[in-house]
């Protein structure tokens, strides 16, 4: 028999490493049931690698994790999801393919292995009425909108009778008022006697909706679990960034925790009145593999400016990075950089015109990660020259070498593969290499994603800087917060159309109905 | 009309087994180029079986023994080993090809075919012109639509294609990707034998060294054209087996004017053809058939 009072999750002495890296450290917390628990901590800060543990799906090196007084054998998912805890992944884990019936049942246990697609549908439906997601059962997970997917994984976890449900990052990739429909499900089942535990790194979303928060910082437990009510906004940012905090703006360490209203970051640059740098003209895109074509888009980027592009994941912003570096083509308008047409040239020249991108995908796109940082950093001037032109590879190195000490990169030497950074450090590297003397136009495009603190400050001050110098810099983001702090000027983009225009003092409501086209 | 119909339908059994074995594996999330090794160990089990036991059920049954053997096989390598699959798959091939070569040779001396005393039954004289085909001949829409019903129809058949497209979200309900794709490889060597002893016993009796001579291959390509769903894949694989009957019979018609080879490589172009089409359909992403994602 469970006892009834017991906590519904315990982690004692929880420890976990990945080869050399140490994720968690002798974590020991108790989770109540019954109540909404937050765990909040900033990126790396081991949060993942908690409710990858609790769920079973990591196998703890050290200690243990008991459900509703049952100690679980570590790394066992099938055991993890017997005893009522069920995981919802940040990035969602569901086959695209599959549509939403099929997706109900692959993870179902219990009778009932052979269906029909009537059958499926009449097996799935009543579930999914019960939970208010009102979709249709035959639709494929990749055609799904980014809020329903996340409400098809809650109701996926939910099949069996979970007891404790964990969420990891749900609000990250949500609008305002997806947030909002998400905490009144998750109140809905706190009432029904779950016990939520969520994963979060805002404070104004701990605060909304938590009953007790759980703070981690580096691997380890530094706080927690307090009760909601027993702390402030000021006190859980202090947890959160620990040492890092010195030196840190104050402006920047609210934007950093999600502590409040972020206000605009001081500005040293000048009212802008030069011409635009990045001058996009009624553009129409062709349809795009990476998410939908640009309709009727008119945009522009003066010198000196930082223009952040807030949106809903996959409304647009990629298309609108590939059409600037000419893997997206235009059917119609026109894209002019720093006054010259470049719709018709390939990206070297338009690169030998001052542009330079920051990529979405750090590991793929930034950077070769099998390759040497000497070459990963030399490819942009490698680019430039003639095809036949000889290098000399000595010197390269040499200019590598002092061009990452500048940056302030962390490396053994040059000849260190870039696989073996860790993602702040990888992303200087790509810093080091794109804002240089001749860089004109910046795409940022997630520059922050996945940094602790110390490292995404380190960016914003490096755009910043590049800004007060003179580039236009176009900064993509799905934090809300981050795009406050930095941008000059906020675009927000919905189905590939850019849907509305916000300047400083920025009201978050405001954008957040303009990404799901609220009016 | 009739004969065309025996033909195709003689070509393109073998195929369409060989075909069904690649779905199994490309569902779990193997590219298997090992199906030509397959399709050639089950070919030569089955005549070395009839000569030695007489029986051929005996046969069959030795043939689907060393083709689930053979394919788990592959999985050990892939899986355990961590070899790259596309090569550990060629190499498979390679194994059925010499070691079928050496097994003849072991076991009736330097002969490059050996000869079997009778084949499988077929449907007899009841059938009329159509008495000529194989009992395997007519199992065949039966093996599909059990596959496909195993498939798409179970909460098995979920799972499997769950660790092939996805094994990030097979293994967050607690699913064990690996071992989902020993099951789908062992199920795979079923009908891979099945297509090899139609091939060598179906309307003919004998099994010669290369007899396959890229069937294996040629039903892979079936597997990718049909996006990996067995009624697809079957379809792709008819479509190839028609072509090549069409091949022949335009040799017959054309003769010496139209060049030999040329006709010879239709199905081989309509291949190409077929693929480029169908990634064309697909809008380019021929990745999409399955997503190899573990994160």
């Amino acid at each position: 028999m469970t006892d009834p009072h017991a906590p519904a999750l315990v982690c004692q002495n929880v420890s976990v490493t990945y080869g050399p890296v140490t994720a968690l450290e002798a974590v020991s917390t108790a989770f109540d049931a019954g109540l909404i628990h937050a765990v909040v901590g900033q990126n790396g800060a081991g949060k993942t690698t908690f409710a990858r543990v609790a769920s079973g799906l990591v196998r703890p090196s050290g200690g243990h994790v008991a459900i509703n007084g049952h100690v679980m054998r570590g790394g066992n998912v099938s055991a993890a999801r017997a005893a009522g805890v069920e995981l919802v992944h940040q990035s969602f884990a569901l086959p695209p393919s599959f549509t939403v019936a099929e997706a109900m049942e692959f993870g179902a246990t219990g009778a009932g292995r052979f269906f029909t697609r009537s059958s499926l549908f009449a097996r799935w439906r009543p579930h999914l009425e019960s939970l208010d997601i009102s979709v249709d059962l035959g639709a494929r997970i990749r055609d799904l909108p980014v809020e329903t997917q996340q409400g098809i994984e809650i109701a996926r976890a939910l099949v069996t009778q979970a007891k404790v449900l964990i969420l990891d990052e749900p609000t990250a990739v949500l609008s305002p008022s997806g947030i909002e429909k998400l905490f009144e499900r998750v109140r809905r089942l706190k009432a029904q006697g779950v016990t939520v535990l969520l994963i979060l790194h805002k404070i104004r979303e701990v605060l909304a909706i938590a009953d007790t928060v759980t703070v981690l910082r580096a691997g380890r437990l530094v706080e927690g679990p307090l009760m909601t009510t027993d702390v402030d906004g000021e006190r859980l940012s202090r947890l959160i960034i620990g040492d890092a905090s010195r030196g840190l703006a104050a402006v920047d360490a609210q934007a950093l925790t999600g502590a409040g209203t972020v206000e605009h970051g001081p500005t040293d640059a000048k009212p802008v009145t030069a011409a635009p740098v990045l001058k996009l003209s009624s553009i129409t895109t062709f349809g795009d593999p990476e998410g939908p074509a640009l309709q009727d888009v008119d945009f522009e980027v003066r010198p000196g400016e930082i223009v952040g592009i807030a949106g809903v994941e996959g409304n647009g912003q990629r298309t609108l990075v590939r059409l600037i570096a000419d893997f997206a083509k235009a059917s119609r308008g026109g894209v002019y950089l720093g006054g010259h047409d470049i719709n018709t040239q390939p990206l070297a020249q338009r690169r030998s015109k001052g542009l330079r991108i920051i990529p979405f995908e750090r590991n793929t796109e930034g950077l070769s990660l099998s390759s040497s940082l000497w070459e990963n950093w030399t490819a942009r001037a490698l680019l430039e020259k003639p095809l036949l032109r000889l290098v000399n590879p000595a010197l390269l190195r040499s200019e590598c070498d002092a061009a990452l000490k500048a940056w302030g990169v962390r490396y053994d030497n040059v000849a260190q593969k870039a696989g073996a950074l860790s993602g702040g450090n990888a992303q200087k590297v790509i810093l080091s290499r794109e804002i240089d003397r001749d860089a004109k136009l910046i795409i940022a495009a997630q520059p922050t994603r996945g940094l602790d603190i110390g490292a995404t400050a380190f960016v914003w001050d490096a755009l910043r800087q590049a800004r007060d110098r003179g580039c236009g810099i176009i900064l993509i983001s799905s934090d809300l917060d981050e795009l406050f702090d930095i941008s000059d000027r906020v675009n927000v983009m919905l189905a590939g159309r850019i849907v509305g225009t916000f300047t400083a003092p920025y009201d978050m409501n405001a954008v957040g109905a303009a990404m799901i086209g609220a009016s | 009309m009739n004969d065309i119909i025996i033909a195709v339908l003689r070509s393109g059994t073998p195929l369409v087994y060989v075909t069904l074995a690649g779905v199994i594996a490309q569902r779990a999330g193997i590219w298997n180029l090992g199906l030509e090794g397959l399709m050639i160990i089950g070919a030569c089990a089955t005549i070395l079986g009839i000569v030695v036991t007489g029986s051929i059920t005996l046969a069959l049954l030795i043939a689907i023994f060393f083709a689930v053997l053979a394919s788990i096989l592959l999985w050990f390598v892939v899986e355990k080993l961590k070899a790259n699959p596309i090569i550990a798959g060629l190499g498979l091939t390679g194994l059925g090809l010499g070691g079928t070569a050496l097994a003849i040779q072991s076991f009736f001396g330097s002969q490059s075919a050996v000869n079997a005393p009778f084949g499988l039954p077929r449907l007899g004289p009841a059938f009329g012109v159509y008495g000529v085909l194989s009992i395997l001949v007519v199992l065949m829409p039966v093996v599909v639509f059990a596959l496909w019903f195993l498939l798409c129809r179970t909460r098995f058949g979920l799972q499997l294609s769950a660790c092939g497209e996805h094994p990030f979200a097979a293994r967050s309900v607690g699913l064990n990707p690996s071992m989902m794709r020993l099951i789908a490889l062992s199920i795979g060597g079923v009908p891979a034998a099945l297509g090899g002893a139609e091939l060598a016993a179906g309307s003919l009796q004998f099994f010669g060294q290369n007899m396959t001579a890229g069937r294996g291959f040629m039903a892979f390509a079936a597997v990718i054209f049909g996006a990996a769903h067995p009624i697809g894949a079957t379809l792709a694989a008819m479509f190839f087996s028609v072509l090549s009957a069409i091949g022949i019979r335009a040799q017959l018609v054309f003769g010496d004017r139209v060049p030999h080879d040329l006709i010879q490589a239709l199905p081989y172009l309509a291949t190409v053809f077929g693929l480029w089409l169908s990634s064309r359909l697909r809008g380019g992403t021929n990745g999409a058939v399955t997503e190899i994602r573990d994160n």
